[in-house]
């Protein structure tokens, strides 16, 4: 599908474009389009831009509709999309502001291996990280869990690994909400997303989740890449995955349990996908009690793999985690509604903020943010698609003024799957990467194809956009050498 | 032929295009194009039977629940769909039943990854004597 948006569309400035409240009578705020002139082409068709109008339309939003540079369109909100609404004024939640995909984000640990000491066995090392890691359709994990204990760990979030080997202190403290957000309601999540999550945590999927053994190539802030441990030339690893067939299910139950909802609350809708209720409803506090429960389960999917990839990389290297200085650096969510306190026309306000493919950015000396990082922001981790630089940056004070503390989340979608897989008819994409030194593995049979590089937008000039119009600092750009797909 | 699903092209993921001469064929399409997406019908003994009812506020939701019904099969149960009959009770219910047979990765290859089913798209449409119908699948 591609149509090109027919609204207005204004220029703020060099990263700002403005769709005015009133080109549309249903717009209740303006949208705002992160993206330069470059990126700006791309989010005209597509579709993202009419998603921005329509999110501009929900109950209670305040400020604006916001898009980050990596806009392409979703389901509902475009991906990139934030929006924020006014929990005590009626502002509504809806599932379409976070995806079906809930909390899929991004962990990034380090460590203290030089990269020449990997890159003479890199062709070895993927293939035990594919051999080792759950990764790919319908391909369970060593973890299975009741739905009693499910119960438990979409309550506890990471912390549930705690104590049984698989998570430390540390990694919880460094991951986004300390791997768990609290009110998460268990009870209200179906037996159906509970048995598909069953035997899923601790597994990769498909799709565009990827496990990466990464090298640190570019620093661009010493002192913040010192905070995190980064040091150019040393080996990082990057997980980007999910929730898993869990968070999808809770997904398709909220959107159906909300159909009713909106006629009941009298909210007019310009699209089916954008279905809510009142965040103070018993309709909205269920699907947020079931979103939390699917954002804690999906931090310890990505725990688990962690700790199944540090396994790994210990008999590989014939080394402890703490001898290689394995340690997580951060871990974000990229789909997740949250309620936070913002400051909107000088006064504090508590509203539900959601991020549909954009990342949470705090700056420095938020509370929020573990010690070690309260001094310098929180690290963004912005994964490139495959074959293509990631980024880590800080989030900033500008962000909290603008976007709800909020930047990009990767690079975006530009060619459908299918048309990816024709432009790479004829071609060896597995070749191609070697070629630049990536070592890709994937288990479908059109999983480097439909993820190669010429599929997404160019990650340096998103991750440029959000740098200009200072929603983020550049810390370091980390670049790939192996790669596992489902 | 009174029945046939086709896919189209969609960003990330995929949509169905379905025709038929009823209703009630057009949801066996819809659900026999999406199964067909997971894992080849043909490779799929009908050794089992799962009978599904499912009602909605309009044909265009009944489209999604009841696509979410036989996704259900095949994420909670391991089922692999080999075909569906559908009986409809009015046009925004329906009885289906499923001929299915437990997964065996030695015969059925999973071709693709159906992650649930959106309402972006989504239309069921009587024209010119035959209904046709398209939803989007999240992969």
């Amino acid at each position: 599908m591609s149509k090109d948006f027919q609204g207005r569309l204004e220029q703020i400035d060099a990263n700002r474009w403005r769709i005015p409240k009133d080109s549309r009578p249903d717009m209740r705020v303006d949208g705002i389009i992160y993206a330069s002139a470059e990126l700006i082409d791309d989010a005209r068709s597509g579709g993202g831009l009419e998603q921005v109008a329509n999110v501009a339309t929900l109950p209670g939003i305040v400020r604006a509709s916001l898009a980050m540079p990596d806009i392409h369109w979703g389901y509902g909100f475009c991906i990139g999309g934030v929006a924020a609404t006014d929990v005590e004024s009626g502002g509504i939640v809806s599932p379409g502001g976070v995806g079906y995909d809930i909390n899929c984000g991004v962990r990034l640990l380090r460590s203290e291996l030089p990269v020449d000491e990997v890159q003479p066995r890199l062709k070895s090392l993927v293939n035990q990280l594919f051999r080792d890691t759950p990764v790919g359709v319908g391909v369970g994990g060593p973890f299975e869990f009741s739905a009693k204990e499910l119960k438990r760990l979409t309550a506890a979030g990471a912390r549930y690994l705690l104590g049984r080997g698989l998570a430390t202190q540390e990694d919880i403290e460094t991951t986004e909400s300390n791997g768990c957000l609290e009110g998460a309601d268990p009870e209200v999540v179906s037996d159906e997303a509970l048995k598909r999550g069953g035997d899923q945590c601790g597994t990769l999927g498909a799709g565009n989740h990827f496990v990466e053994i990464q090298v640190i190539d570019e620093i661009y802030d010493e002192p913040a890449a010192d905070a995190m441990g980064l040091k150019r030339g040393f080996m990082a690893v990057m997980i980007h995955s999910g929730s898993r067939g869990l968070g999808h299910q809770v997904c398709q139950d909220a959107i159906k349990a909300l159909r009713s909802a909106v006629q009941q609350y009298g909210i007019q809708l310009p699209d089916r996908q954008l279905v809510c209720a009142p965040v103070d409803s018993p309709q909205g506090r269920q699907y947020l009690g079931a979103m939390r429960a699917a954002a804690n389960y999906a931090w310890c999917n990505r725990q688990l793999l962690a700790a199944q990839i540090r396994q790994t990389l210990e008999r590989f290297f014939g080394q402890s985690s703490e001898a290689l200085g394995l340690r997580q650096v951060y871990d974000v969510a990229h789909n997740i509604a949250k309620i936070e306190t913002h400051t909107v026309e000088g006064r504090p306000r508590k509203l539900c903020v959601h991020r549909k493919g954009a990342t949470r950015a705090f700056p420095p000396g938020h509370p929020e943010l573990p010690e070690i990082y309260r001094a310098t922001g929180q690290p963004v981790i912005i994964p490139g698609s495959m074959g293509t630089a990631s980024y880590v940056l800080l989030g900033t004070q500008t962000a909290m003024e603008q976007t709800f503390g909020s930047t990009c989340h990767g690079a975006g979608r530009v060619l459908s799957r299918q048309a990816a897989i024709q432009k790479a008819r004829g071609r060896r994409i597995d070749e191609e990467l070697a070629r630049q030194g990536i070592h890709a593995r994937a288990r479908g049979r059109t999983g480097l194809a439909e993820e190669q590089p010429a599929a997404y937008k160019d990650i340096d000039a998103v991750v440029q956009c959000v740098a200009a119009a200072g929603l983020s600092k550049k810390v370091a750009r980390c670049r790939p050498l192996c790669v596992i797909k489902g | 032929m009174s029945k046939h699903c086709k896919t189209f092209d969609h960003t990330a993921d995929v949509g169905l295009e379905a025709r038929a001469d009823t209703l009630a064929e057009l949801y066996e399409a819809l659900a026999e194009g999406m199964a067909e997406l997971i894992c080849t019908r043909s490779s799929v003994v009908p050794a089992e039977t799962r009978t599904l009812a499912v009602a909605a506020e309009d044909r265009e939701a009944l489209a999604v629940d009841f696509l979410a019904e036989v996704l259900g099969l095949v994420e909670t149960e391991r089922l692999m769909v080999a075909s569906v009959k559908v009986r409809m009770s009015g046009e925004t219910a329906l009885t289906a039943t499923v001929r299915c047979e437990a997964y065996n990765p030695g015969r059925h290859e999973i071709r693709t990854e159906v992650k649930a089913v959106t309402y972006h798209m989504l239309s069921v449409v009587e024209e010119g004597g035959h209904w046709t119908g398209t939803v989007v699948l999240d992969l």
